[in-house]
């Protein structure tokens, strides 16, 4: 017994809380089962822990960059700040967690039970009304850390066990009822394209879908339109954050002023010339963004692929839930520009909003909502309600995206290590999830739980006789609805 | 000596790069895909997954560039062939295009 216990503690100390071994095990273990060979497994074990060694080293790198900035927003103002963006925000989030004591290893527990309910959820359809699985790998790994922070905050006093499972049963179910929302609005843009979107937006979507043709009119659309072509350095992560991050950081320095900075920050040399400082300060945060993303994407893709198998061996018929940059071959190239330029007319006036009316922080646009979020939306809201749709609907989202993010920053206390996630529902849905957990406890989880497993079943209530044709076999759709309209297929009008 | 029977003595490997924005999300679904369906045709392809920015730089490397159709621009003069599409999950899709550009077996 004795013994058993030391190695219990040993596996405790060494890998359980140890976020990169644990990661790595977990992949040579899912190896293994799948019956791959010893080096394979070996090498499955050495991606996962390297990958999440390179993201620690960035995501330190990402708060480091950060701090003398907040420091002296705080120093001159009394202000703090936040990018929205979730890689700042898992960042800001794995800083939290670690500031309080806690292991983040918990993030990673915390992703595999979530999907497992949203496999449960999947494999009693016939009850839950559940048609997808979210396998949006790096997406997991972001909203698992952001919840664990806000778990984490609401409930301080709970234990890592309860902790992982409680939220792991809440976010499982927010993944399966919110890409089930998508199945509707994709599969009538992509004409049963045969996925779902698992992404960061899914709420928005549906949405979008409900409100545009109220909007605008769909014969009105923005194929006609010529965009100025620079905008398409913008298709480049790197390029994109990193002029992003010089617009931002350039003019909150420049404000700050280089007496300031020279007191606050020892990396700014005594012979260095201040517009060069920003420079480099500025572009940091694209160096170190693009090594998370190596991290990420180098243990995710072990993730994502054991996912991918998992579903089509154990759940056919189900619908896969994918990253929402796949819904873009369906739209015209002009909604994912004129939807990222109108989400950010709205949140540059958000943040002057912010600024005008004294709030106690400031936030800083990230790149994948500013981009992913609004690009996404203005593919769905052109379809339906034309160039007016896709110009106001970005721009209102652009404005929630800020005041929502700049509320959840400061009152999760994320602000305080210079993130928030960022995206439309985590700035729209989270920060209600999160003000109920916390003045609720237990009743607000179970609360907020059973509110989403009700959504499928009213969506289903409503359109009992399509409700699975259409995820299964969209010419059967069809056909349903053109008996519906009283006209032949090809005339039916899907909206 | 087992890694070299795995391979066999395989004369032509198809080195394929799918790319998306990002890197993350689009390109591995492509990747998954593209593996079941050169299995299918029966290629031995090597496939990896990475953002436009790192595809661009080495697309010289590969024999083939997947990429959602709006990003094939990106690719102009390199020496790959490079192939657009629209849904990135559509094996058919795929297997069609592959077919088209009747790439080495």
């Amino acid at each position: 017994m004795e013994i058993l216990l030391s190695v219990w503690e040993f596996f405790q100390n060494n890998i359980l809380t140890k976020p990169a071994f644990f990661i790595g095990f977990i992949v040579f273990a899912g190896y293994a089962l799948l019956g791959k060979k010893w080096y394979e497994c070996l090498a499955g074990f050495i991606k996962g822990t390297v990958g999440y060694m390179i993201l620690n080293v960035a995501s330190g790198g990402l708060v480091g960059n950060f701090r003398p900035v907040l420091a002296g927003l705080k120093d001159r103002f009394e202000l703090s700040a936040a990018v929205i963006d979730p890689y700042f925000g898992q960042a800001a989030a794995q800083a939290s967690v670690e500031n309080i004591g806690r292991s983040f290893s918990m993030m990673m527990m915390v992703l595999l039970i979530a999907f497992t309910m949203n496999i449960l959820l999947v494999l009693f359809r016939k009850y839950t009304k559940i048609r997808t699985l979210f396998i949006t790998g790096h997406v997991m790994v972001q909203q698992s850390s952001t919840a664990l922070w806000l778990v984490l905050f609401c409930f301080p006093g709970l234990q890592d066990p309860q902790v992982v499972v409680m939220l792991g049963i809440l976010l499982g179910t927010y993944w399966a009822v919110a890409s089930n929302l998508t199945v509707e609005p994709v599969a009538k843009l992509t004409e049963g394209g045969g996925f779902a979107t698992g992404h960061q937006q899914m709420f928005g979507i549906f949405l979008v879908s409900k409100i545009a043709k109220k909007i605008g009119d769909p014969k009105n659309s923005l194929e006609n339109l010529k965009l100025p072509g620079f905008l398409s350095i913008f298709n480049e992560n790197m390029v994109a954050t990193g002029v992003l991050m010089t617009i931002f950081f350039g003019t909150i320095i420049t404000i700050l002023g280089p007496d300031l900075m020279h007191q606050i920050d020892k990396g700014f040399g005594a012979k260095q010339n201040f517009g060069f400082y920003i420079l480099e300060k500025s572009l940091n945060f694209a160096v170190y963004l693009t090594i998370l993303q190596l991290g990420v994407r180098t243990f995710v893709s072990e993730l994502t692929n054991s996912f991918q198998g998992i579903s089509e061996k154990l759940l056919p018929g189900s619908v896969p839930a994918v990253d929402c940059a796949a819904t873009y071959g369906f739209g015209h190239p002009n909604a994912v520009t004129f939807g990222f330029l109108f989400g950010a007319f709205g949140q540059f006036l958000a943040i002057m909003g912010l600024i005008v009316f004294d709030s106690p922080i400031l936030i800083i646009s990230g790149f994948v909502p500013l981009f992913f979020d609004n690009a996404t939306f203005a593919v769905f809201a052109n379809r339906l309600g034309g160039i007016r749709a896709a110009a106001i609907i970005p721009f209102c989202s652009g404005i929630i995206q800020v005041l929502g993010g700049g509320f959840a920053a400061y009152h999760f206390t994320t602000g305080n290590f210079g993130g928030w996630h960022g995206n439309f529902d985590w700035d729209a849905v989270w920060p209600f999830i999160g003000v109920i957990m916390e003045n609720l406890q237990y009743i607000g989880v179970a609360a907020v739980v059973l509110i989403l497993l009700a959504i499928p079943q009213i969506i289903y209530r409503m359109n009992k006789d399509t409700y699975f044709v259409i995820a299964e076999d969209f010419d059967k759709y069809k056909e349903i609805m053109a008996k519906k309209q009283g006209v032949p297929v090809d005339q039916v009008v899907i909206d | 000596m087992a890694a070299s029977e795995d391979k066999g003595e395989c004369i032509n490997m198809l080195k394929v790069i799918a790319a998306c924005g990002s890197g993350m999300g689009s390109s591995q679904i492509i990747k998954m895909k593209l593996e079941k369906v050169f299995k299918k045709l029966g290629y031995q392809a090597e496939i990896y997954h990475t953002n436009v920015g790192d595809a661009k730089s080495q697309a010289n490397n590969y024999d083939v560039v997947f990429c959602s159709e709006s990003l094939v621009g990106t690719f102009n003069g390199t020496r790959a062939t490079v192939i657009g599409l629209k849904n990135l999950l559509s094996e058919a899709e795929m297997t069609e295009k592959i077919e088209a550009a009747n790439l080495p077996k």
